[in-house]
């Protein structure tokens, strides 16, 4: 399901070619090869282990590959670093204590090569009303978004966010991502890793779902959710159970029967539950319910095994 | 570059506690133990035990600035993502550990100033002038060798292991080094020891401003062993903690 490789142009942002990374016998990035095009939001979904933070990390040049090569703006991810086409904010990225939310902001700014008002960057991340306060007296959701800050200091093209809204509440979350917009819509590069299913559903017009390290599928999200089988529908019936004709289905991507129990997966519940109708029978507690991102990876692995036996 | 050091001396400045035992003690230190010393002439130096315990002090306290200030800094700073979040900034590699030992160095020089205006004015040490500015520059310099101890530790100690090692390190330099009571005092065996410390060397080498004489060719040559040691080993950990991310 990887994406076929291009040659590398001058408007390819970020290119991964055959990377590999292991840790020990694990390998966390496992035959990686994607490209990035600019103006895209990309969002990287995976759940906990999948190699998301490896992914970036490579990206960023903070690991090396054991093999394969990873190219930002046709460079070492280090040189466009340095030359500030890139503003990240790491899961992992501590903050420097002691310091004012201030100072710490134009200590970002001073570092960029074409850097923006301090003050514009604290207004633009939210946090102009607490830029007096210390780093360290932060709560996890304003620590979040001074990281934002950091990493939106200057005039970068691409944008790197690891799961950017931990810590914060759905408001925060609602804003965080309303501020996000406005820098891909200046027509930067935007990439951010996730394992909320919604938010890369409501942001990225590319999703890259990982997992154990590969690239399992790259599509929009309406493609995603539809391969995963976004709902899970279940109920009893009475009498026999005709299986093949449940199997013809519309929208139907799995279909399980365990005595007169049925559970199908479907891409579109409500029609499929109304040609259930449609069949004549009479289904007793019915439950539609969302298909959470570890069962939509569960689905998509099972359908990409099913298809490589 | 200039920017993170100037955030890291606001920083360093503003940490009381830091200040205080960097720029205080040492000062304090020296006024309780050449309290009540006479003019008495010390064994085999021409120096009174003011003067002599001056230089002894204000090496304390340059060491206690730069050792403390960068080894636990750093192992925090390290643990906490900081050093990785600079990673992402065109900040070269080296900058953070310049800065840090700059900060350092900022700190490390009141502390010097201040023993020799608590040895001038409280203990009337008399010198001349181009040996007040002699032994500043001696003490201050030579405190590179103990900023790149610093770093040394930073890298390789973590979470709560730092500490303890900054410290074992750090009263076994000052004392086993005669920063704190001349090591002509120490049983012979310990006197062996101490003559091969990077702080006896250090102190040494005031002591020969202080006596208007060129210093012993071992001694600098220790000191200059002991920065290319613990520098080199600084650069390594470095590097190594640079590919473990």
């Amino acid at each position: 399901m990887t994406t076929t490789a291009a040659p590398a142009t001058s408007t390819e942002v970020v290119g991964f070619d055959q990377v590999t990374k292991a840790y020990g016998t694990v390998r966390a990035v496992d035959g990686l090869s994607l490209r990035l095009h600019p103006g895209q939001t990309v969002a990287l979904l995976g759940p906990n282990g999948a190699g998301k933070s490896t992914t970036l990390d490579l990206l960023l040049g903070l690991r090396q590959p054991d093999a394969g090569t990873v190219s930002v703006f046709g460079t070492t991810p280090r040189e466009a670093i340095v030359a500030g086409r890139v503003g990240a904010m790491l899961q992992s990225g501590g903050l420097m204590d002691d310091v004012t939310v201030a100072e710490l902001v134009g200590l970002s700014c001073s570092l960029h090569p074409r850097p923006y008002k301090p003050s514009d960057v604290m207004a633009r991340a939210g946090i102009a009303q607490i830029a007096d306060r210390k780093v360290n007296k932060l709560s996890g959701g304003q620590a979040q978004r001074v990281r934002f800050a950091l990493a939106t200091a200057g005039d970068s093209d691409l944008i790197i966010l690891d799961e950017p809204t931990t810590g914060m509440d759905v408001s925060a979350r609602q804003a965080f991502w309303a501020t996000m917009r406005e820098q891909a819509d200046q027509g930067r590069t935007v990439l951010f890793a996730t394992h909320y299913l919604e938010e890369a559903d409501a942001i990225a017009d590319r999703v890259l779902v990982l997992h154990r390290g590969r690239l399992l599928a790259d599509g929009t999200a309406a493609e995603i959710k539809a391969r995963a089988g976004a709902r899970r529908v279940s109920f009893d019936l009475e009498g026999t159970v005709d299986a093949e004709a449940l199997r013809a289905l519309p929208f139907l991507t799995a279909l399980d029967v365990s005595g007169r129990t049925v559970r199908i997966q479907s891409a579109d519940a409500d029609a499929t539950v109304h040609a259930l109708y449609g069949l004549g029978v009479y289904p007793r507690n019915l439950e539609v319910a969302g298909l959470g991102l570890e069962q939509a990876f569960v689905a998509i692995t099972e359908a990409e095994e099913a298809r490589q036996s | 570059m200039n920017s993170l050091i100037r955030l890291e001396l606001t920083r360093a400045l503003r940490n009381k506690k830091f200040l205080f035992f960097s720029v205080l003690y040492p000062a304090v230190l020296f006024l309780i133990i050449a309290g009540n010393a006479d003019d008495t002439r010390m064994d085999g130096t021409g120096l009174t035990l003011a003067t002599y315990m001056m230089v002894s002090m204000a090496s304390f306290g340059a060491l206690t600035a730069v050792l403390m200030g960068n080894s636990e800094r750093i192992a925090k700073e390290r643990e906490s993502g900081w050093v990785r979040q600079l990673r992402l900034t065109p900040l070269p590699g080296r900058g953070y550990v310049l800065a840090k030992t700059a900060g350092a160095a900022v700190v490390s020089l009141p502390s010097i100033v201040v023993v020799f205006l608590a040895a001038a004015v409280i203990k009337h040490v008399r010198l001349d002038a181009w040996q007040w500015l002699a032994l500043t520059g001696v003490i201050w310099a030579g405190s590179l060798v103990f900023a790149a101890l610093g770093v040394a530790i930073g890298y390789l100690a973590s979470g709560d292991a730092v500490r303890p090692v900054t410290m074992i390190v750090y009263f076994g330099l000052s004392i086993l080094g005669g920063l704190w009571m001349p090591s002509t005092t120490f049983p012979r065996f310990l006197q062996d020891i101490a003559e091969w410390l990077p702080t006896h060397a250090y102190a040494a080498l005031g002591r020969a401003v202080e006596e208007s004489r060129a210093p012993h060719t071992t001694d600098v040559v220790v000191l200059a062993g002991y920065f290319v040691l613990f520098a080199g080993g600084a650069a390594w950990l470095y590097r190594k903690d640079t590919l473990k991310a």
